[in-house]
Parts: structure tokens; sequence; C-alpha cells
């Protein structure tokens, strides 16, 4: 088959965060990882690698048709992307193209570590697990080309690939009736087997915590909100539902969020007391005190905002990884997030 | 932003649905409409509980925790 | 009670309603007449035998032809067809393998299809059966509710009848039907099978005696009385969630149950499905104390409808559960179009056994036949009724069959058996 491999603009050689606004490029071979990577796939020829800046992959509208459209220039039958490790905003990039490589039949597979935060963006599209970190860079791509091999070969990828992430539940017909199995499972059940199931419930998803900041008074720190809390005639127009970005404005020098300054366009409550006092959705006033004494070290320049009132689960996670790619640019070490 | 390194203290009234989406640091507040903030106190108590609850997310932010954790020092409890 | 059972192998329109060896000839002047109505303009009668290049579109209710055999007491469909009393004694005579199938549009009906070959049709109980496809037209100016009540008389009037042809027949199996296993220390687990009911009016009922269960408090029934028609549905919301008389004429939970000498059915408890939080409470509470009441040492909980019929369900299996009987709901998954979504809006939170009937958003394709009833066009895939389209599965009438007539269930990929 035809591959095309899609890679950040880190991982083809360009630069590091510096170059991460590259817009989706093309060149009709395969670029770092994916020399090795063709090596390993063997008769299958990786015929191009487009590779694109991660702000730009994460954060543009339409980017991952953009990456699609090009791929399919060069000929593709079959999309790789990544591995992506644990970068999120490499993460989503590969997720979002394989995603919609699946939505218009093209086969194609991404490889990242299961807690990258992108990994739902894949949909019904295989994932297949990396290692966390560039050094298991080897492992990684060993794993991700047997999966290629197989994917190139119509088989399905389950958990015995490496496959991780969500897998999709397909509907089968089985010898017995639903009503059959309800009595199976009763007796069962009432046998003590308490974990038989056909549906699982939902489980607890897994976040590895960051590592404590040693001293607040030593840190660069920033608050930010859900609460739609915004300058008073919401000049970046926030939506008050199914908000489709987030919005970032200037705090330094101010004291205190002061009615009539801002307002919060959240629809999810009644915004009445935010409007009344906004350092009840920012505790800004506050901040700046424990600034002043010494038990905050310094107080981010900006704060970031958005409104989590109906909004998809994959666009508070979009926004997660974006806040937190701004807050690594900025050096902020730790963040106090008001939620409602 | 937690998986990216970052500690982040969460402050919110929905604790049951912090735990259940993985939230490390969760830091319960006493409304929904107002995470830092507490209508039924003055102004002076108002701001004295809402340093408090700021407080409290500094403490964890500069703790490691290995699951969802509640930091809350009884700022709930209503005061007289 | 007994079940006699005629099998229907062939069918016809002919002068008489008759029914001999196999056969079932029916006059089309009987149909007319026993329809016959203000607020129906026209009737009309199709019979669509399995296997056919056939599709019925607009689905409504589908009932299956069943009287009582001389003698009995009672009649079938109490509070419709025979006086409102309970049933559930004596001979029931049944023509297997056929049905009643009244097709068209009602407002808030949701557009169904049955597919009488290729694929989907495994997914329908009415795919293998020879039905009666009843068509009308409403009469000018007559209220769409009185067209349903009328559609609704005259099904059950024509399923009677078509049995009453049966009455003399030789049959072809004589079913013994149990009643209700008496608590008996000695012997096996007893089951209550409890069995939630829509009731949001119109168009969106179910009827109990004729009556619906809307405000009401859960009830107890016998095995029988659902044998006797004692549930007739009158929803016609979505479509793969249905619960057609058929099919409470032919609940198959408890022919699980009867199937296996390991368990036996102890309770059978009707609830109607709230609307408002603080009743589904009530009612859910109620019947989890009348499973305790029947101590029955475990319990089956069935819906009607989607996600709001979900959180009835929850409520039901957490309060059993809470009162000492493992519980165990049926359910439909809203996985979304690739499998990958979340498979239910309100899960129980303690009891957690619940059985698949399947994913109501995992689309199937069918392919064109030749010939559709019900309707002319499917507006869902805005095309010709007998079109080949692809729809999701929750269309197919009855194919996540919430009370477990199906074989449907959700596999995650690369998972094994």
């Amino acid at each position: 088959m035809r591959v095309v491999h899609y890679l950040n603009q880190f991982f083809a050689g360009l630069g590091g965060e510096d170059q991460a606004g590259t817009p989706p490029t093309l060149r009709e071979e395969p670029i770092g990882p994916g020399r090795r990577l063709q090596a390993l796939i063997g008769e299958h020829e990786i015929v191009a690698t487009v590779f694109c800046g991660d702000d730009y992959a994460a954060g543009t509208p339409g980017a991952a048709e953009q990456i699609l459209a090009l791929a399919r220039s060069a000929g593709a039958e079959l999309i790789v992307a990544g591995p992506a490790f644990t970068s999120g905003r490499y993460g989503l990039a590969c997720a979002s193209v394989v995603a919609a490589a699946a939505r218009e039949g093209l086969p194609a597979l991404a490889s990242m570590h299961p807690e990258n935060p992108g990994i739902e963006e894949a949909g019904g599209a295989p994932v297949i697990e990396s290692g966390a970190t560039g050094r298991e860079m080897a492992v990684s791509l060993e794993r991700l080309a047997a999966a290629t091999v197989k994917l190139a070969a119509g088989e399905p990828l389950g958990a015995a690939e490496g496959r991780v992430g969500k897998l999709p539940r397909r509907n089968v017909l089985v010898s017995e009736s639903a009503a059959a199995r309800a009595v199976e499972l009763a007796l069962a059940r009432l046998g003590g087997d308490r974990e038989a199931t056909e549906i699982p419930l939902p489980s607890v998803e897994h976040i590895t915590p960051a590592a404590p900041i040693a001293d607040p008074g030593q840190a660069l720190i920033a608050i930010l909100t859900e609460g739609g809390l915004v300058p008073a005639g919401n000049p970046d127009r926030l939506e008050s539902a199914r908000a489709t970005k987030w919005v970032r404005y200037e705090i330094a020098g101010l004291d205190s969020a002061n009615a009539p300054d801002f307002q919060s366009v959240h629809g999810g409550f009644a915004t009445t007391w935010a409007n009344e006092d906004p350092n009840r959705m920012l505790p800004l006033d506050v901040a700046r005190e424990l600034e002043r004494e010494g038990a905050i070290g310094r107080l981010h320049s900006e704060y970031f905002s958005t409104a989590g009132n109906g909004t998809p689960v994959a666009s508070a996670k979009r926004f997660g990884i974006e806040w937190a790619a701004e807050l690594h640019k900025a050096n902020v070490a730790a963040v106090v997030l008001t939620a409602t | 932003m937690e998986r990216a390194g970052i500690p982040t203290a969460l402050l919110c009234n929905l604790v049951g649905i912090a735990q259940r989406v993985g939230a490390p640091r969760i830091v319960p507040t006493r409304g929904i409409p107002y995470p830092t903030g507490d209508p039924s106190l003055d102004r002076e108590r108002e701001r004295a509980y809402r340093r408090r609850l700021v407080e409290q997310a500094l403490v964890a932010i500069s703790t490691p925790v290995s699951e969802p954790t509640i930091f809350d020092s009884a700022l709930t409890a209503q005061e007289a | 009670m007994q079940r006699i059972v005629h099998d229907v192998r062939s069918v016809e329109f002919g002068e008489q309603t008759r029914f001999e060896g196999g056969h079932l000839c029916v006059a089309r002047s009987e149909v007319t007449s026993l329809c016959s109505d203000p607020s129906l303009a026209t009737v009309r009668a199709s019979w669509v035998s399995p296997g056919e290049s056939a599709r019925i579109v607009g689905p409504l209710d589908a009932v299956e032809p069943r009287a009582k055999g001389r003698g009995s007491a009672g009649g079938v469909f109490p509070g419709f067809v025979a006086p409102a009393l309970p049933g559930g004694a004596g001979a029931t005579h049944v023509l297997r393998g056929s049905a009643v199938v009244v097709a068209g549009f009602l407002p808030r009906a949701q557009e169904a299809v049955i597919e009488m070959s290729g694929e989907a049709a495994a997914l329908s109980p009415l795919a293998a059966t020879h039905n009666l496809v009843i068509e009308f037209e409403p009469a000018p100016d007559a209220p769409w509710e009185e067209v349903e009540a009328a559609l609704r008389r005259g099904a059950l009037r024509l399923a009677a009848h078509l049995a009453d042809a049966a009455l003399d027949a030789e049959p072809d199996a004589i079913e013994e039907l149990p009643g209700l296993a008496a608590p008996d220390p000695g012997g096996p687990p007893r089951a209550a099978l409890v069995v939630n009911l829509q009731t949001q009016g119109a168009f969106k009922d179910v009827f109990v005696y004729g009556r619906s269960m809307a405000g009401a408090l859960p009830t107890l029934i016998e095995p029988g009385e659902l044998e006797d028609g004692a549930v007739v549905s009158g929803q016609y919301g979505h479509p793969g969630l249905k619960n057609p008389t058929y099919l409470h004429q032919n609940n198959p939970v408890i022919a699980a149950l009867r199937a296996r000498s390991d368990v036996a059915l102890g309770a059978l408890i009707l609830c109607p499905e709230p609307v408002d939080q603080a009743t589904k409470e009530l009612v859910s509470a109620h019947a989890a104390r009348l499973c305790r009441a029947c101590g029955v040492d475990f319990a089956i909980v069935t819906k009607e409808g989607g996600g709001n019929a979900d959180s009835d369900m929850a409520l039901k299996m957490d309060m059993i559960e809470d009162l000492g009987m493992p519980a165990v709901g049926l359910f439909a998954e809203m996985s979304g179009p690739d499998g990958t979504g979340a498979p239910l809006v309100a899960p129980p939170a303690r009891a957690t056994a619940m059985v698949s009937t399947g994913n109501y958003d995992e689309r199937i394709a069918l392919e064109r036949v030749e010939r559709a009833l019900g309707r002319e066009r499917i507006a869902l895939a805005d095309a010709d009724a007998t079109a080949a389209l692809e729809l999701p599965t929750a269309v197919i009438y009855a194919a996540l069959s919430p009370l477990g007539w199906g074989r449907l269930t959700c596999r995650e990929l690369g998972q094994c058996a």
C-alpha cells in the first residue's frame, strides 16, 4: 500500500516551539522516524510525509482536512500518524487526522501514549500504544509498524495489537436472545458473580497527577476560569453554551476583578452573583494580596476563560491541551482553576 | 494541564463529578454560581473566606497526590 | 393455562375467512367491516410473507391472532374486545407465525421499517411472520387520537376473528403454561419480572385492561393475563425500542424462564414510566417492595423507550439490590455511529449487571426491495420506500427489543465471546 506518514514540526526536524505555527507541508519521502518506520513495514511504501506545526494542527479549524488533502494528493492509501507519546497538541493532531481519514473511508492509525489527552479525538480510528517519551521511539515504532502491516492487510486491530483508547462497540448477532442472556446473568449474579455484565459501567478516568511545586511563594501561578468571565461587553464574543473557543485577557496591574469591568456570560447558571462581584469567579483580589505578601511568587499576567456549558468533552480536552501549551510557553508553574 | 505537568487546583461545587473525571486536586466550593464567593456572608467575611479558599488551592498545588484528592479545611461549613 | 398452537404456513385472500391445514384465508370484506369506524375513510389489507423482497414502512402496532377456546372463561384483549376482567386461564388458541400489522402515518409516530428479507430481517420479530398489513386513510377532519383508537380496535378485533377460524382445527402443539411459582424452600430460585410501560399520553401510551397506567403505582398480574392480551401497545416512538402488542403476548423473558428448569417465575410486575424524577423514585421504590413482598430471589427489569426510560431502569435496579435481591436490566446502547460513545446516559450505580440489546446508532444497509407497504417514502432517508438505504439500527422495528426478543448484543472490536 502507499502510506503517508504524519509528523509534527519537531519530529520532522524543523525545530521546537518556534516552529509550532508551520502550516501543513508535504515532502515526498519518509522523514526522521519515518525512515525507521519504512524499514519496518517492508513492502508498503511511505510515499510521502506530511508535517505540520503543533499549534497549527491543534488550533486551526479544518487543519485535519488540509493535512488529509495533502496526503491524498500524494496518493495515500493508508495514513500513519505519530508516535505522539504524551505530547498533547501532537496527540490531538494525530487523532484528528486519523479520525478525518476514517470518516472518508481511508484506513488510518495513530500512535500515542494511552494517557495522551488527545486520544479521544480519534473516534473510531485505531490508536496504537506508544511509550511515554521519545526515548521509547524504537519499541513504539516496532509496535506501530506491526499494526500498520495488519491494517494494510484488512485485519481488525484490537488489544493484542496494542490498541488503546476507546474500543468501538459493534453490534453482533449471537445465538441466545437477550432475554435468555438476562436469565443467565441473573443466575450468575445470584451465585456470587458481581462482575459479569455485557455493558461496562463508565470507568473513572485516570490522570497521572503532576508533581507538586515546592513553594508557591517562589512560583509563577495563573488563575483561570471555566465560569465564562470576560471583560464587560464580551469583546471576543465567547459563547454562553457549547463554547467553541476560549479567551485570554491581561490582568497585569489589576488589583481586583471589579464590577462593572467584568461579566460572566456562562449560560448554565444565574450570573447575578458573579456580575455583582467578579472576584467570586476569578479571585483576583485575594490573589494579589497573597502575591504582595509573598505567599504567591508571581501572578501570571493573563487569565484564560471559557464557558463550560454543554461543552463536548472533546472540546474541553482540546482547550486544556491548548492552555497547557500556552502556560508552558509562559513558564507558569501551577494553576488555580475555578469551575461552576 | 495536570498531564502536562502543571499542578492544577480545581475549585468546584460538584465534587463527585470532579472525582469521576479524575481531577487530582479538588477544592470544594459553596455554590456553582460563585466558586470563590459566598453571598450569604457580608463583604468582609466573604473576602476572608475567598482568601482561605485560594490558600487551600496553594496547599493543593504544593502537595503530592496520586489520585483524586479533596483539599478542604472545613471551609464548606457555614460560619456563624 | 394452555396455548393451543396452530402454525400458519401459507396465506391468501378469499371469499371467506378460513383456517385449514396451516393455510389461512382472509375475506377482505371482513377486514373492512371489523375495522370500520367513522374516523377511518378507507382501510386496505395486504399479505406480506417472510422472505419476500418487501418492506413495511411506518409499522404502528403488531398483534398476534389469538382467541379463547370454547368453554374458556373471558376473552382476549380485555378492555378492547372482551370485557375488562382478568383472564389468563383455560385455553388460548394462537395462530403462530402470523400477525396483524397496522402501517401508515400517525403524528408522533417515528418512522420504522420492517424488512422481510435480507440481513435486516433477522432483527425484527415481524420479519418471520405472515403479516396482514392494514393500511388506512383517515377520514377528513377526524382527530388523530380517534384515528389511532379506531385502528387499535380494528386490529385487535381482526386478530381475535382470525384466531376464531382455528378453534376447530387440529392443533400443531399444545403448550402447558405454568402460572406463577409459589415460594418453595426446596425449589429453584424465583424471579420477578418487572415490566416498565411507557405512559406519556397520546401516541406514547401502553394500555392495561384498556386503561393507561399513567399516575398508577406498580401492580401484580399473572403471566396468563399477558397471553390473553391484557397489555396492548399504543406507543409509536423509538421504533427499535418498541414493544409491540405481539411481544407483550409473547413475552421473551417469561419464555426464557420457562425454558429452564433451574429457575421459575415468581412475580410479574407492571409499572408506568413516569416523566418526573420524584414519581420515578416513588414507583421504583414501590416496585422494589413488591419484589420483596413476593419473596423472589432476584429480578429482571425491562423498559420501553430511550434514555428517559433508562433512569427508571437504573432506579429500580439499584432499589431492588438495596433490598437484597440481585437485579439485571436489559438496555440498548447509544454509543454513536462508530461505537465509541458512552453506551448509557443513566446507568445504575450499584446494580452493575446489564444485558446489551445492541447499539442503537450503528448503521445498517438495506437493499432495494420490490414492494413497500405503509408509506410511499422514507422521510428519514429522503428516499422512495423501496430504495436501497442506509439507516441506523434504531429504525428497524423492535430491533433492540427492550423485552429481550432479539439476539443482538455489543462487543468491543477485537473482543472474543
